[in-house]
C-alpha cells in the first residue's frame, strides 16, 4: 500500500440537509422569510378577532356536542395558537426527507398510542430477565425449558386511559374550530394556496353557523362564560368595530398570496429535484435586489390602498347615517336605517365609484382599433 | 382585464355582504364592505402600458448542436409609467433552460432599464428564434392586468453536431490541379504509403527502400498514395420517409449530422464540397471551399425538412450532368420506400462517378419505439440485409448505420 495514502472515512453522522430540507423553511432570500412571518402574525390576528365575535360556545357543534363530550369547552385562546402551531408543525413534518420521515412518522404515531394507553398499561420487571434455563412444571421426565421475560405489563388504569381518550375526543372536535388557523399556517408556509383558500372559506361557514347567544339556549350561564346578553350597540358603531377585522382578512389574503408569489418566483431558478438554485452569488444578489424592490413597492402600495381602503369603508358605512338622518322623506325609511339601509346605500357608493372609474385611469385600447 | 385573484374576491365579498344580511352579521358585512371598498379602490390604480424598448444580447447567433447560448435580456421602459410588470421571452419548444430564467417580474419606474441572463440548450438542428416578448403589466395585488405582446425577434440558427472522423475513405480518381491532402488511391507524390517496386533509371534516391535492398539484395522504391484537391458531392435524402423515428434519432438528423462532420473535414483538407439536399425538390449548395462555405453548408443542412418523396434515379439524373466526371459521391440516406436504388447506382457507377452510402437505419428506431411487431421487423431487415448485400456487390461502399453508433462506426463498416 502507498504510504502516506489517507482513507477519509464518510462520517456516520448524516448531515443536516440530508434529514430536513431547511432551506424550504429559511428560503434563499430572507424577505420571503420576512413575509412569511408578517403574514402568520396577521392571521393570528384575524382568527383571534374572528373567534372574539363568533364565540364557539354559540355554534351549532357546541349545542349538538356539548352535552355528549365531557370536558368539551372550545377556547379559542386555547385553539387558535394549537392549531397554529399544529399546521406549522405538519408543515415541518413535511420538510423532513425520505426515511427520516417515516422515522417520524412512526414517533407521532408511537407518542400517541403512548397517551393514550400510558394510565393503563404499568411496566414492571419480568421474571426472568436474563434467559433461564428452568424445570418444566408437572412433567415426569424431568424436561426443562428455556424463559426469558424481562418486560411485564400490566393492565391497571384503564378508567384513566378512558379520561384520556375522551380528552382526545375533545381535542379532535376543537380541531374543527382550529382547522382555520391550522391550514392557514400550513398554506403560508408550505406556500399552498388552496390551504389558504380553504382557512377562508372555513371561517365564513363558522361565521355562517353562529348564532349569536345560543349557548344560553342550551347551556347554564357558568359553561357558557357571559352572564348576560352581548350589550345592543348601533349598527354603524358594530359595523366600524368590523372594518378592523375586514382589514385584517384583507391584509392575511394579500402577504399570504404575496408570500406565495414572490416564493414562486425565486422557486423558478431550481432545478427540479434541487433543494437550491445554481445560481452564482452575483445573480442570487440580482434576484435578492429584485425581490426587496419589488416587496417594499409592495408594502407601500398596501399601506396606501389599505389606507384609503379604511378611510372610504368610513364613508361607505356613515354615508347611511346622513343620509337617513337628513330632511325629505328618505328619513321615513325604516329599512333605511338598519343594516338593508347600509348596504344599499354602500352598494349606490359603489356603484359612483365605477362610472367615475370610467372616466378616470388608462384606456388600454387595441392597437387596430 | 379582471384577473381570477379580484373576481374570487369581489365575489366572496359580495357573498360576504349579503350572507351578513341574512345572518345578521355584522362581521361578514363589514368584511365584505371593506373587501368590495379594497377591489374597486384597486381599479383605480388600474395599469398603464409602458413604452418600451427591448434588445437580446447572445454569445453567438449560431450554435451546434447541444450547445449552449447565453441570452442578456435589456429591456428599458421609455415613459414615464410606473408599475409591476412580468415579462416572458417565448422560447422554442425544444428549448431547454439551463440557467437563469427567461421570466422575470418587476417594478419598472421611468426611464428605467432592467436585463436579465438565461442560457439554453438546443438539442435539435433548426433555425429558430427567440420572442416575442409576452408582457403583463398589473397592479401590486394582481387584481387587474393588461397584456401585450412585443414583436421583438431575435433568429439564430443550430447546426448539425459535428464529429471528428478518426479515418479516410472517400476516393476519386479524378485529381484537380491544385495539390490537397486528399488521397485518391492512385500512385503519385503523396506521403501516404502505397507499394514497393523495382528501380528504375530516373527514381530518386530519396524514395528507394534500403531495408527492401538489405532483404532483397536489389533497389527498391517506395510509390505513395498521390494527394490532391478534389470535388467530392454530398447528398442528403430528406424525403418523408426519413423522419422516421423521433427527436435526434431520425435518419433525417443522423444524415445531416454525418454530412456536417464530413463537409467539415473535406473542407479542412481544401477540397471543393457540394451539397444536395433532396425530398421534394433539390436544395443545393455549390462547390466551393473555405470556412464561410462551411458555414453555408452546415445553414443549408440546418434547414432540411422531411417532405416529398423524390426517387434517387430523378435526382441523379438531374444532377449527374452538372458534376464534375468522376467526382465521389457520398449518400446519406436510410435507403427506405425506394424502388429506384438499383437503376440509380448503376446509371452513376456507369458515367464514371464513384458513390459511397452511409445508411442510417430507420428499422432500429422502430424496433426502439415497438411501433412494429417482431414479425415484420425481422422481414423488413432481412430484407434490408439482402438490400446492402446487393449494392456491395455491384462493388459500392455502403456503411449499415445502426442506432446509438457514431459517424466512424458506420465507416469502419465501409
Amino acid at each position: 500500500m502507498e504510504e502516506g495514502a489517507t482513507e477519509i472515512k464518510a462520517s456516520r453522522i448524516p448531515k443536516i440537509d440530508k434529514i430536513i430540507n431547511y432551506k424550504d423553511f429559511f428560503g434563499e432570500y430572507p424577505i420571503i422569510f420576512a413575509i412569511k412571518i408578517i403574514s402568520s402574525l396577521s392571521l393570528i390576528y384575524v382568527i383571534s378577532e374572528f373567534y372574539v365575535y363568533h364565540n364557539p360556545k354559540d355554534s351549532l357543534l357546541t349545542k349538538y356536542l356539548g352535552d355528549s363530550l365531557k370536558g368539551f369547552d372550545p377556547n379559542p385562546e386555547v385553539f387558535v395558537p394549537w392549531g397554529f402551531a399544529a399546521g406549522f408543525l405538519f408543515y415541518i413534518f413535511t420538510i423532513f426527507k425520505g426515511k427520516y420521515k417515516f422515522f417520524l412518522f412512526l414517533i407521532i404515531a408511537g407518542s400517541l398510542g403512548g397517551y393514550i394507553a400510558d394510565p393503563a398499561i404499568d411496566v414492571q420487571q419480568g421474571e426472568y430477565v436474563i434467559p433461564t434455563n428452568t424445570d418444566v412444571e408437572n412433567s415426569e421426565t424431568n424436561a426443562t425449558q428455556w424463559r426469558w421475560k424481562p418486560v411485564k405489563l400490566v393492565y391497571d388504569d384503564v378508567e384513566g386511559t378512558n379520561d384520556r381518550i375522551d380528552d382526545v375526543s375533545v381535542r379532535l372536535t376543537n380541531v374543527i374550530f382550529g382547522s382555520m388557523p391550522f391550514l392557514g399556517a400550513y398554506g403560508i408556509w408550505k406556500r399552498k394556496g388552496w390551504a389558504i383558500g380553504a382557512s377562508i372559506a372555513l371561517a365564513i361557514i363558522i361565521g355562517f353557523l353562529y348564532t349569536p347567544n345560543l349557548c344560553l339556549e342550551n347551556f347554564d350561564e357558568a359553561f357558557c362564560g357571559y352572564d348576560t346578553k352581548q350589550d345592543e350597540k348601533s349598527w354603524s358603531e358594530y359595523l366600524s368595530s368590523g372594518i378592523f377585522i375586514g382589514l385584517g382578512f384583507v391584509i392575511y389574503i394579500e402577504l399570504s398570496y404575496a408570500a406565495i408569489k414572490y416564493e414562486n418566483y425565486a422557486e423558478q431558478f431550481k432545478p427540479a429535484g434541487l433543494d437550491i438554485s445554481l445560481l452564482s452569488k452575483a445573480q442570487r444578489k440580482s434576484v435578492s435586489k429584485t425581490l426587496r424592490t419589488l416587496f417594499v413597492s409592495y408594502l407601500i402600495n398596501l399601506a396606501v390602498i389599505l389606507f384609503v381602503t379604511f378611510i372610504i369603508a368610513e364613508i361607505v358605512i356613515n354615508i347611511n347615517k346622513y343620509l337617513s338622518t337628513s330632511d325629505g322623506q328618505i328619513q321615513d325609511s325604516i329599512e333605511l336605517q338598519g343594516p338593508y339601509g347600509i348596504v344599499f346605500t354602500s352598494l349606490i357608493f359603489f356603484l359612483l365609484l365605477g362610472i367615475i372609474r370610467m372616466f378616470i385611469g388608462p384606456d388600454n385600447k387595441m392597437e387596430d382599433a | 382585464m379582471w384577473s381570477k385573484k379580484a373576481a374570487a374576491v369581489a365575489g366572496g365579498a359580495i357573498f360576504l355582504t349579503l350572507a351578513g344580511l341574512i345572518r345578521l352579521n355584522y362581521l361578514f358585512i363589514s368584511a365584505g364592505l371593506v373587501m368590495l371598498t379594497f377591489v374597486v379602490i384597486s381599479s383605480f390604480l388600474d395599469v398603464w402600458m409602458p413604452n418600451v424598448k427591448i434588445r437580446r444580447e447572445t454569445t453567438s447567433d449560431n450554435i451546434f448542436e447541444d450547445g449552449t447560448m447565453s441570452v442578456k435580456f435589456i429591456i428599458k421602459n421609455t415613459g414615464l409609467g410606473i408599475g409591476f410588470v412580468e415579462i416572458y421571452d417565448s422560447l422554442p419548444p425544444q428549448a431547454r433552460i439551463i440557467k437563469g430564467s427567461n421570466y422575470t417580474l418587476l417594478y419598472m419606474k421611468p426611464w428605467q432599464e432592467v436585463s436579465f441572463e438565461y442560457s439554453l440548450k438546443l438539442p435539435l438542428r433548426g433555425h429558430y428564434h427567440l420572442g416575442p416578448v409576452k408582457m403583463r403589466v398589473k397592479d401590486a395585488f394582481d387584481l387587474f392586468y393588461n397584456e401585450r405582446i412585443e414583436e421583438s425577434i431575435h433568429s439564430f440558427s443550430v447546426f448539425p453536431q459535428i464529429e471528428v472522423l478518426e479515418e479516410q475513405v472517400i476516393t476519386s480518381r479524378a485529381p484537380k490541379l491544385l495539390s490537397g491532402a486528399m488521397p485518391l488511391n492512385v500512385i503519385g507524390t503523396g506521403t501516404e504509403f502505397y507499394s514497393l517496386r523495382e528501380f528504375v533509371p530516373g527514381d530518386s534516391l530519396r524514395s528507394v527502400n534500403w531495408k527492401a535492398l538489405a532483404k532483397k539484395g536489389k533497389m527498391m522504391v517506395n510509390e505513395t498514395v498521390r494527394e490532391d484537391v478534389m470535388d467530392v458531392i454530398l447528398l442528403v435524402d430528406a424525403r418523408e420517409v426519413s423522419a422516421v423515428g423521433g427527436g435526434r434519432d431520425t435518419p433525417l438528423e443522423m444524415s445531416c449530422r454525418a454530412a456536417a462532420t464530413y463537409a467539415k473535414q473535406l473542407l479542412d483538407e481544401r477540397n471543393n464540397v457540394a451539397l444536395m439536399v433532396y425530398g421534394d425538390t433539390i436544395d443545393r449548395v455549390d462547390l466551393d471551399r473555405g470556412e464561410h462555405h462551411l458555414f453555408k453548408i452546415l445553414t443549408a443542412l440546418s434547414s432540411a425538412k422531411p417532405q416529398g418523396n423524390l426517387k434517387l434515379e430523378i435526382v441523379m439524373k438531374d444532377l449527374l450532368p452538372h458534376l464534375p466526371s468522376g467526382s465521389p459521391i457520398i449518400l446519406f440516406s436510410s435507403l427506405d420506400d425506394d424502388h429506384t436504388i438499383s437503376e440509380a447506382f448503376t446509371s452513376t457507377i456507369s458515367r464514371g462517378f464513384t458513390i459511397t452510402t452511409i445508411s442510417p437505419s430507420s428499422l432500429d428506431f422502430e424496433e426502439r419505439m415497438k411501433r412494429i411487431p417482431m414479425e415484420p421487423l425481422l422481414i423488413a431487415k432481412i430484407e434490408r440485409d439482402n438490400m446492402i448485400s446487393e449494392l456491395r456487390s455491384f462493388g459500392l461502399q455502403v456503411g449499415d448505420w445502426k442506432y446509438g453508433d457514431n459517424v466512424n462506426t458506420a465507416l469502419q463498416e465501409i
